[in-house]
């Protein structure tokens, strides 16, 4: 700290702020640097820096990009539009009333997570098109929505809602009641005064978690790919998908598409900075109150009638639809009794422990990512919402970053990077290596949530923890990570359920031999083996799902009286 | 941790700017061991940055901080530790409770940071608990306290390390009015008892005359006065000073031929300074009704408020808009003229340039 | 416990580098799998193998391009074997066991491993009059019910487009569009709602794939169109780059051994060996459409995307 200056105190933890910089160097800026290079110099791959920048301006003047760009922006506008409309009103219900059986709507909005989109996807048209499930039960199909661009707005809002969810929920029972309480002394109706006050206050996380699942969305390649290539509707990560994955391959065109999609997300990420900024939203202070919820009284049974309509759209029936395809000896025989049977999972647990190795492989790397990810974010969100300077905005765009980069393009400028001949040492073929990669990937969803935990922390808690004799370090782990908390172990399980089943990365960068859950159901698939892998897959969601819950259920015996709003995600 | 060093805190040149905006400057002053200094301001003086740069939170631009004889911040020598290596106990404003750690857990921190053996701090934080009055508090959450009870376990957080200086930052201003004076009462004797060495930043002059030894105004980023209380309610060094601890009606007064009256009025003063125009403080407490004093002025009541303590008459001087307060033992009609006597002596004068 | 799991991961890591051939394949993940493992047992040399799409196996090698890491590289799309060549990849290796592989399945640098065909992957259940050939697909009865692969993803398709490109059947493909098919990404992705009824038939189905999945009890069949097909030769390469010559080699000879090649027709490919016998139409009953004279790809894949958005 430099002398003469006006610094806050907590700015001591440098510590911190150069974890931060070099964890966020190493994981996010090392292999996005290398998608630049091979966007400029379209040789690099092989150690050649010719012909720069022609690639990428041809790519740039593609007419194409126009159309791809229009139509990502398109869909991450509509799938925010759809999960705010799902997600709000549901976690306001869930934050501020007594909402009957609110633990099993928690882990119902949880599991979500823990489906693949390429499952969901596949198990949604598995289950909508025509001699459907659905049809198969009901004899109605609604393929006609499936197949539409509101249907894939639809479904992706399905699968991300819950991240809006989670966050919102865990905002308005800290803003909690009593503000808009004072609205309604004022003479606001209670719409009003939730419309005008508790809103308004939770904007924080309402930033927050929908630049989330926009930065998801247009990230996301599972359900564009297997709904949206069928209509026409191409988006920039199914253009970049297609020219890594279809020969010939165009890496320094992915590249060059790859930057467009940051450019949007960075873009996204200044538009929620600058709301941010112009207020102050802390509303921790030191001043710890009891959250009190109130009574639904009269609309006990519509909400919970809501809970439980959004609840099987998004669970129920992706999971049901799983597990018909892993009951069903073949596909083409459809749900009758003949046709079902448990061989499938006989044959899971049974095939030369194969699937088993993919599942223990994925659950320590997921457990592994969660962890380093969890700290790495938190840190780094701490001194993005702390610290002052010029390293705040770099840090936290940096920390960004990754949303908008596809798993693929990670993959590859992990390759790029790791892969130099002139590296000593090297993560390449070890599987570190996908650590690394999900590690990047996922970095943006703990940052998230912690930001939003920590910008409603009053500065003097930790304050009086400094004056009490901790230092920097002690008072951010004594004080400000038992505070924020439950929001990084939300993170952390995300993280960890969508770490355990990575596909698009893992499939380019897993070490040679090394099996990760969704290679293994990809390989399945690609087998012509549905089952198998919808077995696997099904397998893989109970596991990922039980695992998180049972943490939980320790971590609430171990703090029976528990820090503020613990609650299962 | 208690120091043998005479002063427990010392400030010599103390300044601090934002870039052009200077925040405080050119503060000096020592306070003794084992007494309480009060830093009394309106919101804004720089009273709070006046604390946060003795706590390490904020770092001076220029000058030095002492605390029991230990340099802890000299930005031109290059010192400047941080909060938690100056052992300081502290109150904050809000109470910064942490919500997460029960009462015993918030009191036992700091003795926790001084890595004492588990036995003497559960016997230390019992101990401070009590002083407290919450000892069977102990297992509770913050959040299940009331406001009084949340501020009392500040308090004893701040206290349970012996720290050779205590910073109490507005520590009462967000309790309402009798559970204020009923603390006020009680950190006094809290300080008396545990012969404290404090810094308590206010704007309530009430609170710090009745807890400081000495008092520092803090006026526009400088100390306007350094003062016991007594010294300060008889001898306000500016009318600023005066004004602000409300002692009583600032009259502007002229002199002409000698003669001091009250400006743009022949209602004379008495002897003066040799100036031309000065301001004048007719304290309150030196004003009775009736004519038994030695000099007399007529005011007529404009208003009148029933207290507890007798009636709080509003009047202005006759003939002026100058406003005087009194607290008469009987009631008084609005419109009424009443005879006020004073003693020349209780004036203060603060001569004016021109 | 962290440096616990770090030292279980490195010690993963530690096992898979010790292995000596390097092998990059494009499915069928089985096959790979069985062909390693029998090359293990008759010769002791450990393999490691990366399996994926062609597409994904190209990205690797792209990426990995300033350090390689594969020795041999097995592709679904003989174009890659050709550009490999173009640009000096390949290590020249005639296998002794290639004597009876067709001219036309082998080059310097490369040999077939197997050979896939094109063919209508038909849903029997779906209601529909069984095809027999392509232009059946473009009629009524079948409005609605097709889907193909993309031939910018599976390069199958492409070289059937080709095929029709360069012997002026278009017509076919106009007529199909006309009839509502819809083009669905890859191979799977457009099998997959013809064995749940959504859909009727593929139009250039993968034969392998549809009677793999038809042997493993789903109601499908591989029809070979009467106006003819077109093949999918599988390009074997040893890359110049390669550290392990001999053993890749040995590896090469093994796949064209009659133990590899009986690997190869298990899963109802074509072998390449003409003296190996399998349980499906080979190539010499094949009636094969010409793709000479077909103009460059761009200009085929412009003519598709003409046709079909």
């Amino acid at each position: 700290m430099a002398a003469g200056t006006a610094a806050a105190g907590s700015q001591g933890s440098r510590t911190f702020l150069w974890v931060s910089v070099l964890g966020l160097l190493l994981v996010v800026a090392l292999p996005a640097l290398f998608i630049v290079l091979v966007a400029i110099f379209p040789r690099i791959g092989s150690g050649s820096l010719a012909a720069p920048f022609v690639h990428l301006i041809d790519t740039l003047a593609d007419p194409d990009l126009a159309r791809l760009g229009g139509n990502t922006l398109l869909m991450g506008a509509g799938t925010v539009s759809v999960a705010a409309l799902l997600a709000v009103p549901l976690a306001a219900l869930r934050a501020l009333f007594r909402v009957p059986g609110a633990l099993l709507w928690d882990v119902l909005m949880l599991v979500p997570f823990m489906i693949p989109p390429y499952i969901a996807a596949l198990s949604w048209i598995m289950t909508l098109q025509p001699r459907g499930y659905m049809e198969q039960l009901t004899g109605v199909n609604l393929g006609w929505l499936l197949f539409s661009v509101p249907g894939i707005m639809i479904l992706m809002a399905l699968n991300t809602f819950p991240v809006v969810y989670f966050i919102l929920s865990r905002t308005f029972e800290t803003v909690g009641a009593r503000y808009s309480d004072v609205g309604r002394v004022f003479g606001a109706g209670p719409w009003r005064a939730f419309a005008r006050i508790t809103l308004p206050l939770a904007t924080p996380g309402i930033a927050a978690s929908l630049l989330l699942v926009f930065a998801m969305t247009i990230e996301e390649y599972g359900t564009p790919a297997a709904l949206g290539r069928r209509i026409g509707f191409e988006v920039l990560v199914t253009g970049i998908e297609n020219r890594v994955s279809e020969w010939p391959i165009d890496l320094p065109g992915a590249a060059t598409l790859s930057l467009v999609l940051v450019t949007m997300a960075l873009a996204a990420f200044v538009l929620q900075r600058w709301l941010l900024s112009r207020r102050d939203f802390r509303i921790i202070g030191g001043k710890p109150q009891m959250i009190v919820k109130r009574p639904l009284g009269g609309w006990t049974v519509p909400v919970v009638l809501l809970f439980a309509l959004v609840s099987s759209l998004a669970t129920l029936i992706p999971v049901l639809a799983i597990l018909a395809s892993a009951l069903c000896r073949t596909i083409s025989g459809g749900l009758r009794p003949a046709n079902m049977g448990l061989d499938n999972f006989a044959a899971l647990l049974d095939a030369g422990g194969s699937g088993l190795t993919a599942l223990g492989h994925s659950l320590a790397l997921g457990g592994g990512t969660a962890v380093v990810a969890g700290l790495l974010g938190a840190i780094t969100a701490y001194a993005v919402v702390k610290g002052r300077g010029r390293m705040r905005g770099f840090l936290d765009g940096l920390s960004l970053t990754p949303n908008a980069m596809p798993g693929v393009v990670v993959a590859v400028g992990i390759i790029l990077a790791w892969n130099q001949p002139w590296l000593p040492l090297s993560p390449y073929n070890t599987p570190l290596i996908l650590l690394l990669a999900y590690t990047c990937i996922l970095l943006p969803q703990p940052v998230r949530y912690a930001n939003a935990a920590l910008s409603q922390l009053g500065d003097n808690l930790e304050a009086a923890a400094q004056v009490s004799g901790a230092g920097a370090n002690r008072a951010f782990l004594r004080i400000v990570l038992p505070l924020i908390a439950p929001s990084i172990l939300t993170s952390m399980i995300l993280v960890f359920a969508v770490a355990s089943r990575e596909l698009v990365a893992s499939l380019l960068v897993a070490p040679i031999g090394f099996e990760t859950i969704a290679v293994y159901i990809w390989r399945q698939f690609d087998q012509g083996s549905v089952g198998m892998g919808m077995t696997m897959a099904f397998c893989a969601i109970v596991i990922t799902t039980l695992i998180p819950l049972a943490l939980i259920a320790v971590l609430r015996r171990l703090s029976r009286q528990g820090a503020p709003g613990l609650h299962p995600a | 941790m208690i120091s043998a060093h005479p002063l427990a805190l010392s400030l010599r040149g103390l300044r601090m700017a934002y870039g052009d905006q200077v925040v405080l400057d050119g503060i000096d002053l020592d306070l003794p061991k084992g007494q309480v200094l009060a830093l009394l301001g309106a919101s804004g003086s720089g009273k709070t940055t006046l604390l946060r740069l003795v706590a390490g939170l904020l770092m001076p631009t220029a000058g030095t901080v002492e605390i029991a004889g230990q340099t802890v911040a000299a930005p031109e020598r290059g010192v400047v530790l941080p909060p938690e290596k100056r052992g300081l106990g502290m109150v904050f404003q809000d109470y910064a409770l942490w919500p997460h750690l029960s009462v015993a857990r918030n009191v036992a921190f700091p003795l926790e940071m001084q890595r004492l053996p588990a036995a003497e701090r559960a016997a230390r934080v019992t101990q401070a608990l009590a002083r407290v009055g919450l000892g069977d508090l102990a297992d509770r959450r913050p959040s299940e306290l009331s406001g009084g009870q949340q501020q009392r376990v500040a308090i004893a957080r701040a206290i349970v390390g012996a720290p050779p200086l205590v910073l109490f930052d507005e520590p009462l201003s967000n309790l309402d009015r009798e559970l204020r004076e009923g603390m006020v009462e009680d950190l006094a004797a809290l300080v008396a008892n545990l012969e404290l060495s404090a810094v308590y930043v206010t704007h309530d002059h009430a609170e710090a005359l009745a807890l400081a030894d000495r008092i520092a105004v803090i006026h526009r980023g400088g100390i306007a006065q350094l003062a016991s209380p007594a010294e300060l309610i008889d001898r306000p060094a500016s009318a600023a000073v005066a004004e602000f601890l409300r002692l009583g009606t600032l009259l502007p007064a002229r002199c002409s031929d000698g003669e001091w009256v009250i400006k743009g009025t022949d209602i004379a003063l008495g002897p003066g300074p040799d100036a031309a125009a000065a301001q004048v403080l007719l304290p309150e407490r030196s004003l009775a009704p009736g004519t038994h004093g030695p000099a007399q002025l007529r005011a007529e009541v404009r208003s009148m408020q029933v207290r507890n303590t007798g009636f709080a008459l509003s009047l202005t001087i006759a003939g002026t808009d100058l406003p005087v307060r009194l607290l008469s033992a009987h009631p008084a009609r609005p419109g009424e003229m009443l005879a006020l006597s004073y003693s020349p002596d209780a004036l203060r004068w603060f001569p004016q340039a021109g | 416990m962290k440096t616990g799991f770090l030292a279980a991961l490195l010690a993963l890591a530690a096992g898979a580098a010790q292995a000596d051939v390097t092998i990059y394949s494009a499915g069928p993940g089985g096959l790979i799998k069985d062909l390693s493992a029998g090359f293990t047992a008759k010769t002791g040399i450990q393999t490691n193998v990366f399996q994926a799409t062609t597409g994904k196996v190209m990205a690797r090698l792209e990426a990995e391009a300033a350090n390689p890491v594969a020795d041999v590289v097995i592709s679904a799309a003989w174009g890659t074997a050709t550009q490999f060549a173009e640009e000096g990849l390949l290590l020249d290796y005639d296998s002794p066991n290639a004597a009876t592989v067709p001219d036309y399945l082998k080059m310097p640098g490369a040999v077939a491993q197997g050979v896939a065909g094109l063919v209508i992957a038909w849903n029997p259940a779906s209601g529909t009059p069984r095809p027999s050939d392509w232009a059946d697909l473009a009629k009524p009865e079948y409005k609605d019910l097709v889907t193909l692969p993309d031939p910018a993803a599976s390069g199958g398709t492409f070289t059937l487009v080709e095929a029709f490109v360069a012997n002026g059947m278009t017509d076919v493909l106009e007529g199909l569009a006309a009839n509502g098919a819809i083009v669905a990404g890859a191979n799977k992705a457009a099998l997959n709602p013809v064995l749940q009824g959504a859909k009727a038939a593929v139009f250039a189905g993968v034969d392998y794939i549809t009677m793999g999945a038809a042997a493993k009890g789903e109601t499908v069949e591989a029809i070979f169109p009467t106006s003819g097909t077109v093949v999918a030769p599988r390009p074997m390469m040893i890359l110049k780059s390669t550290e392990n010559a001999d053993d890749a080699k040995a590896f090469v000879d093994y796949v064209l051994s009659e133990e590899g090649q009986a690997m190869v027709a298990k899963v109802f490919l074509m072998p390449s060996r003409t003296d190996i016998t399998a349980d499906r139409p080979l190539i010499g009953d094949l009636k094969l459409l010409p793709t000479e004279g077909a103009p460059a790809r761009e200009a085929v894949l412009a003519t598709f995307s003409g046709l079909f958005n």
